[in-house]
């Protein structure tokens, strides 16, 4: 307001921008500002509009925080990549974004009308409000990554067991003899002690070995404990949760358990040490189907199962870990039904192995998954045992379909001939597949290439596996076809801004989680898997694997990751609520009705799964279409 | 030119006024480039749409500087002094005793005209308002507004009659025009929040007109 001519200045009464304040209220990250300092910040607004095809770039006057009102922008770097997609609500600063991603050019695509900040503006807010700070000084990555690691107040059996291990270590020698180990463990007051040769541990003795294979057998005092000791225990990594380690223990009958962190020795986890705490603990329900005398008994055992999930959600257990769980408990059900069947049927004609494949083998099982499953038959049995194996098939698919699995559409289940066959049709199969890849059988060996070793001898599985990488790594056809695959379920980013939809059927404005979140990430991952010869099976695994032999970066890597945690994170979250709202769960997820924060993880998850899908296309599919 | 004959002939009567001091500052030349030309978009609502019987109510501004709306500069008064609203309360929704609360008259055109001296004043259908403004100056200073004027409404008219479109009844309201752009819906009633509407718009005619450098001030006459 200029005043050059000296004429009184009029009294100014106050002024409401109420609709700029409500819009700016829903947005990131000024929904968190109180209403008064929101107040504060609307004088200092200018609005403006650019149509379609202008371009902000490093040092475009004037500097600040541009927030679209309406419209669209895209943000691409010097290579001219998409790195995001903005919409109504959606903010950048692009002197910012340059500074930390280099050349980042921000081009209207849809004409925008633009509320912007000015710097100075900009920068006293981030100075004055820390959460709006981080908010800025992260860019989606970091803003994903945050999103997947939070979790609130963690279930106790969750920690990982380097909280609760013991590294008061007692080491022995191999040579050291019984009277000298045993005064070692009395003094320290262990009931255990672990062998070393150099830094490897060889093995470990225990209170109970001394008292069941020394004293009973009345050793002398002077042999060596090599005698007794057990060799080559099992160990667990410190990073595996307490249940993980339960489970081992309770499954196993150890007592002990070594801790080791790569590889090495770093501590020693106890029957004691465990807190076996309430009936709740997925733990005990484990422990509880696996002593069932009939399906029935099981389908009881599982009917408060949603309620647990929910209950396990609600006091902050994670997605990755509920379908841990959950995989852990289809796992029992299945050997349960499985021993159930081998009691009525007798024992085994020939060695076999049930195989679990998809999202069970992969450990990443949620709500309403259906059977996926097969039988890897020793190449030893004999036409006459065939009806033992369908039999066995069909108690446990029947079995499996009564306790809440239902049988698999696609016909990938035991029962079915071609999914239960000797080992050396099931390796022919496979040279096949990766031979001619049509369609059909790439389908099923999407399904076929995640499998995992369920109940009986996992030497088949193994080698049929060793078969699988090795056909698959070798034959970049296989893998082109493959990756058309996995390109074909697009993530729902959209024309622009919105979430694509599923355009028909009852699902009409909401988007299939598990189809176009987990399953392009899962086939992304399980493509680099396949064409580097990795093994693991579960998508984080095979993530690690790939980093750690360096097929990928790390970055890349925790990208992915942190896209599928978030997906499964929303898809877990959504189907509580249907749960605790009586309805049955599903995948399809309304966007609209969701908060700001968790729209914004998703549609950063998203953004993610097409630059993969981008970078799949490069690799795997370059000079085809 | 036009404007600065007629405001010759009125001089010697305003000499001393608020209107006068703000005549005093440059016009914009029709050869200004529109992104550098200040204007202040503006919007009153009256007690009747007569301006011999109603009276101005409020008046709500914001200004364009540098292409872009400076929230900042952005005013809203209720008027005192005015007769009785009235039944008229239903089409303007400021009531009597919001009214008594308002400054009066020569107080809120003092200040309009402080901010008005060197712009252009934007209006979606001026017609209407300027006669009401016309009406305050007279009474106030003994001679109309008589500052360069833009209408969102006529622009948006003559653009469309230069396609050959037909206006429909209804398609030149603010908020059908704003929704030719892709502007946000904008629900609001008072004066100030259509100044700001109507800012808005004018924004996304210049821009649709060409490239921002190019559109010069007489193309929007």
């Amino acid at each position: 307001m200029v005043d050059a001519d000296n004429t009184p200045a009029v009294p100014q009464p106050p002024v409401e921008l109420t609709p700029v304040a409500d819009f700016l209220a829903t947005t990131l990250p000024f929904d968190t500002l109180a209403s008064s300092e929101l107040a504060r910040l609307l004088p200092t607004l200018a609005i403006s509009y650019h149509t379609r095809g202008e371009c902000f770039t490093a040092g475009s006057e004037p500097c600040g925080l541009r927030i679209l009102r309406s419209g669209a922008v895209d943000l691409r770097d010097a290579e001219n990549t998409l790195l995001d997609r903005l919409g109504e609500g959606e903010s950048f600063h692009i002197d910012g974004l340059n500074a930390e991603r280099g050349q980042v050019q921000a081009r209207v695509i849809e004409d925008a009308l633009i509320y912007f900040l000015p710097d100075t503006a900009y920068q006293a807010l981030r100075q004055a409000h820390r959460n709006i700070d981080r908010h800025f000084s992260s860019q989606r990555n970091r803003r994903l990554r945050r999103a997947a690691r939070y979790q609130p107040a963690a279930n106790a059996l969750l920690q990982s067991i380097r909280d609760t291990m013991s590294t008061n270590l007692l080491t022995v020698r191999s040579s050291d003899t019984l009277q000298a180990v045993a005064e070692a463990m009395t003094q320290r007051r262990v009931s255990s002690a672990l062998v070393l040769r150099g830094t490897q541990l060889e093995g470990i003795i225990t209170d109970r070995d001394l008292r069941a294979r020394a004293l009973t057998a009345a050793l002398p005092a002077d042999t060596a404990i090599a005698n007794i000791m057990t060799t080559n225990p099992e160990a667990i990594e410190a990073d595996c949760s307490l249940f993980d380690a339960t489970l081992l223990m309770t499954r196993r009958g150890y007592h002990h358990l070594p801790v080791t962190e790569a590889g090495e020795l770093c501590g020693m986890l106890t029957t004691s040490d465990l807190i076996l705490a309430r009936q709740n603990d997925p733990v005990y329900l484990v422990q509880h189907i696996s002593r069932q005398d009939s399906p029935e008994g099981i389908k009881t055992l599982l009917e408060g199962m949603p309620g647990l999930v929910v209950q396990w959600s609600q006091s902050g257990m994670h997605a990755h870990q509920v379908s841990r769980v959950l995989t852990a408990i289809s796992d029992a059900v299945t050997v349960r039904l499985i021993q159930l069947a081998e009691t009525e049927l007798g024992p085994a004609p020939a060695a076999w192995c049930w195989v679990g494949f998809g999202s069970q083998a992969r450990a990443e099982q949620l709500f309403g998954a259906d059977q996926d499953n097969g039988m890897i038959l020793s190449d030893e049995a004999r036409d006459a045992d065939a009806g033992w194996f369908s039999s066995l098939a069909q108690r446990v698919c029947d079995g499996l379909q009564l306790c809440g699995y239902p049988y698999c559409r696609g016909g990938v289940m035991a029962t079915t001939d071609s999914w239960r066959q000797p080992l050396q049709r099931w390796q022919d199969t496979v040279r096949n597949w990766t031979a001619t890849p049509s369609p059909a059988a790439v389908m099923r060996v999407s399904i076929f290439f995640d499998l995992r070793a369920i109940y009986g001898d996992e030497r088949l599985c193994a080698q049929l596996q060793r078969v699988m990488l090795q056909e698959a790594s070798r034959n970049s056809i296989f893998l082109a076809a493959l990756a058309a695959n996995a390109l074909e379920s697009r993530p729902p980013l959209g024309m622009f801004r919105r979430f694509v939809v599923e355009r028909n059927g009852e699902h009409r404005d909401a988007v299939d989680l598990k189809k176009r979140g987990v399953l392009p990430i899962t086939e992304i991952v399980r493509l680099h898997a396949l064409a580097n010869g990795i093994a693991a099976v579960n998508t984080e695994e095979r993530l690690q694997a790939l980093t750690r032999e360096k097929k990928l970066t790390m970055g890349d890597g925790r990208n992915l990751a942190d896209a599928l945690h978030c997906v499964q994170q929303q898809r877990l979250q959504h189907q509580c609520q249907q749960i605790l709202a009586g309805e049955p769960p599903d995948n399809f997820l309304k966007p609209h009705g969701l908060p700001t924060l968790a729209r914004e993880q998703l549609r950063d998850a998203f953004t993610l799964i097409d630059e993969s899908q981008a970078a799949v296309r490069q690799t795997y599919r370059a000079g085809m279409n | 030119m036009w404007l600065a004959l007629r405001r010759a002939r009125c001089k010697r009567r305003a000499a001393g006024t608020p209107l006068a001091a703000c005549w005093s500052h440059a016009l914009p030349r029709g050869g200004a480039i529109c992104a550098e030309v200040p204007f202040l978009v503006c919007d009153g609502e009256m007690s009747s749409l007569d301006p011999a019987t109603g009276a101005l109510l409020s008046l709500g501004w914001v200004t364009i500087e540098e292409g872009a709306i400076q929230l900042g500069s952005a005013r809203h008064y209720l008027i005192s002094g005015a007769q009785a609203v009235g039944q008229s309360a239903t089409i303007h929704h400021i009531h009597d005793r919001e009214l008594a609360q308002g400054l009066p008259a020569a107080e809120v055109m003092t200040a309009f005209l402080q901010e008005a001296a060197g712009k252009v004043l934007v209006f979606h259908h001026a017609v209407l308002d300027i006669a009401f403004l016309n009406r305050c100056c007279e009474q106030l200073y003994g001679a109309p507004l008589l500052l360069p004027t833009l209408d969102t409404l006529r622009l948006e008219q003559r653009q469309r009659e230069r396609r050959g479109q037909a206006c429909a009844p209804g398609a030149l309201t603010l908020a059908s025009c704003r929704e030719r752009y892709g502007l946000p819906a904008h629900a609001a009633h008072n004066a100030l929040l259509d100044a700001i509407a109507t800012g808005e718009l004018l924004l996304a005619q210049i821009a649709h007109r060409g490239k921002h450098t190019d559109v010069r001030l007489r193309d929007l006459r």
